[in-house]
């Protein structure tokens, strides 16, 4: 969920929105992909190679640090194959097809437990994970998602709020009701919002003082009055494409994932605003699909990354949280992202946060609510 | 038009369209009756497909909010038809009896077909974007004011869908032309017809098959259309294709899914069959 990126967007991000054609840009994108399978290279030194094998790693793209690949086969004489999806509903769906042999797989909390409850996933094994079990700070274990947890073990967190220009916003949004009165009074046409029901819905049921999953139809109704009288004066609906907005300009207000807001703060003058009222906190777990061929270097990579040191070269790259404990992180992490807030809020702003845990019934509430939305 | 063509023709063993049959059969009646089932089952938990009969799906579908987006869907394929037509026909009318270059025309008709769909829709976000140089220029002359942006409104849409549906109705326009024995027109205006007649009494009647087909291959593809909404329109409309996607890869109710679809495939095989009905007796009127 945090990596809803398109190969549109990440071609965006290296050249530069505007600049030059789409084509050129499409050409250059499908030619070089930095991510290339090099995983295997580069390992002369003898290690104890227990495993061996390969690991079949599905993936959100430029969601594991490049080095993590050929540092985890020279540990384990695994080789490591990799394959991207775009979306949960992507990795859902080809599962669901019938597509067999991945190891391991990294979707979001919500789809871990649709997976589990669809007999896609195998389950844990937590023996074979010891440093995951002594790492893992406790906070992200018997999540509702998977609260025995049997499927999944956490691999990166965040939250959902909104991203503003500092530079071209004068008022300092705090709030989701901040964030309705800038977007439908001064910003209009300038705002755009993720191209999620559950996002867009629950952000606007917490500013209204009820739970982000709520299924109660007249809380639903009056999320709904709210962001019809968004709509009008959104620019975009879009999940993959309004980082590139933000950095061009044209939009100024936008609502979305940590790890975004922070990219977008990296180029240009911006904050990243977990609001006042609370908003989605969000994990995604490792799960290993049915049908793996190795789930033993599936259970080694888990283990692998659980190391705090390995796992603090993870966060330096992802710029998301870790599901490690603090203190085993902090000697070993670069300072400046473990004090960064973006990737790692504040306490007293998590708890104010809540999962999506949205029941079938909620999810078929939320569909009509979402298609009045952008029908209107 | 396939009576015609069927009549005196040398007879071919029926078993040749066995493998055209065959295809057809599993890969189109195939799905459309796995589509058929789903549509009247229902969706339990997050994704499991009961199988019961229930026509729960379309009772839900029976809502003014579903019938706008249905309404809306019908108005930009009528849209997309008439405009493709308006700019399509005196194109292709040129192409085959003026142009000079045709072979050069031709191709310049079909190169965009060399490059993929999504890309040629994606490149259109550049030219309409505000920073693009005629919408510079314009500003600059003061022709449009300062705020003024075509990026993700319904005009970026129409034209989205115009430039890519053109070729769809220019093409068999212009085979239906370039076959026209033009010494007719001659024949028509030496009796007396005036052009704007002999238009409407000959070349009319002569190229209508080419029109029919045209306006189907706009018309058809354009009630699914939901790239060009989401690309170029910001994702701020729905159109049925936009509806349908949502219940497959979002909603996760392939059985709505699959009734929404079933809803749009029916009303589309009832307007084709009126157009081709009237269109044919318009034919026989002409000619």
């Amino acid at each position: 969920m945090p990596d809803q990126r398109s190969i549109w967007e990440r071609t965006y991000n290296r050249k530069g929105f505007v600049a030059i054609s789409a084509l050129t840009a499409l050409t250059a994108a499908c030619g070089s992909d930095d991510d290339g399978d090099s995983a295997a290279g580069g390992t002369t030194t003898e290690t104890t190679k227990e495993l061996g094998g390969t690991l079949h790693y599905y993936n959100w793209a430029d969601y594991v640090n490049p080095k993590t690949y050929p540092a985890f086969t020279t540990a384990t004489g695994v080789k490591i194959k990799k394959d991207f999806f775009v979306s949960n509903e992507d990795l859902q769906a080809k599962l669901q097809g019938g597509a067999r042999g991945y190891d391991l797989a990294a979707p979001t909390g919500y789809m871990v437990k649709i997976l589990a409850e669809a007999d896609l996933l195998e389950p844990i094994d937590w023996a074979k994970i010891p440093n995951a079990t002594k790492n893992i700070d406790p906070k992200f274990k018997g999540l509702p998602f998977d609260p025995n947890d049997e499927w999944s073990v956490a691999k990166d967190w965040g939250t959902t709020g909104f991203v503003y220009r500092t530079d071209l916003v004068k008022e300092k949004p705090v709030s989701w009701r901040d964030f309705y009165d800038l977007a439908t009074g001064p910003y209009s046409k300038k705002v755009t919002v993720l191209d999620g029901a559950p996002e867009v819905i629950g952000s606007t049921l917490v500013m209204l003082g009820h739970s982000y999953n709520s299924e109660d139809e007249s809380e639903l109704e009056q999320a709904k009055q709210e962001m019809l009288k968004l709509k009008p004066h959104l620019l975009a609906i879009t999940s993959t494409e309004y980082k590139q907005m933000a950095i061009a300009g044209r939009a100024v207000l936008s609502l979305g994932w940590n790890g975004d807001g922070a990219a977008v703060a990296a180029k240009k003058p911006a904050e990243y605003i977990v609001a006042e009222e609370g908003g989605e906190f969000w994990v995604d777990s490792y799960v290993i699909p049915t049908g793996s061929k190795n789930p033993d270097a599936a259970h080694a990579w888990i283990d692998y990354v659980y190391d705090p040191a390995h796992n603090a070269v993870e966060t330096e790259f992802t710029y998301y949280g870790s599901p490690v404990k603090r203190d085993l992180l902090k000697p070993v992490i670069d300072p400046e992202v473990f004090n960064n807030t973006d990737v790692f809020p504040e306490p007293s702003t998590i708890e104010k946060l809540e999962a999506n845990a949205i029941s079938p019934k909620g999810t078929k509430l939320r569909d009509r609510i979402w298609t009045e939305f952008k029908a209107a | 038009m396939a009576g015609r063509s069927g009549v005196g023709g040398p007879r071919y063993p029926a078993w040749l369209a066995l493998p055209g049959a065959a295809w057809y059969a599993l890969f189109f009646l195939g799905p459309l009756g796995i589509m058929a089932v789903f549509s009247v089952s229902r969706r339990e938990g997050y994704t499991d497909v009961v199988y019961d009969f229930s026509l729960e799906n379309f009772r839900y579908l029976w809502d003014p909010l579903y019938g706008d987006v249905f309404l809306r869907t019908f108005g930009l394929a009528t849209f997309g038809t008439a405009a493709t037509l308006l700019v399509g026909f005196p194109f292709a009318y040129y192409l085959a009896r003026y142009a000079r270059r045709k072979t050069l025309l031709l191709l310049l008709v079909i190169v965009p077909f060399w490059t993929s769909f999504l890309i040629r829709t994606y490149s259109w976000l550049i030219i309409l974007s505000p920073d693009f140089v005629l919408f510079r220029f314009l500003r600059d002359i003061g022709v449009t004011g300062e705020d003024f942006s075509l990026i993700y409104t319904r005009e970026a849409i129409y034209i989205g869908v115009v430039y890519n549906y053109l070729p769809l109705m220019v093409l068999p326009l212009y085979a239906a032309l370039e076959r026209m024995d033009w010494t007719l027109v001659d024949a028509a205006q030496d009796l007396g017809d005036r052009p704007l007649t002999a238009f409407r009494r000959v070349t009319l009647p002569l190229v209508l098959p080419g029109l029919i087909v045209g306006c189907l291959l706009v018309f058809i593809p354009l009630t699914g259309e939901y790239l060009i909404p989401v690309i170029l329109g910001g994702d701020l409309t729905v159109f049925a294709g936009n509806l349908i996607a949502q219940q497959f890869l979002t909603a996760r109710d392939w059985p709505f899914g699959a009734a929404i679809a079933m809803v749009v495939i029916g009303a589309m095989t009832v307007m084709i069959l009126a157009f081709t009905r009237l269109a044919a007796r318009e034919e026989q009127y002409g000619g």
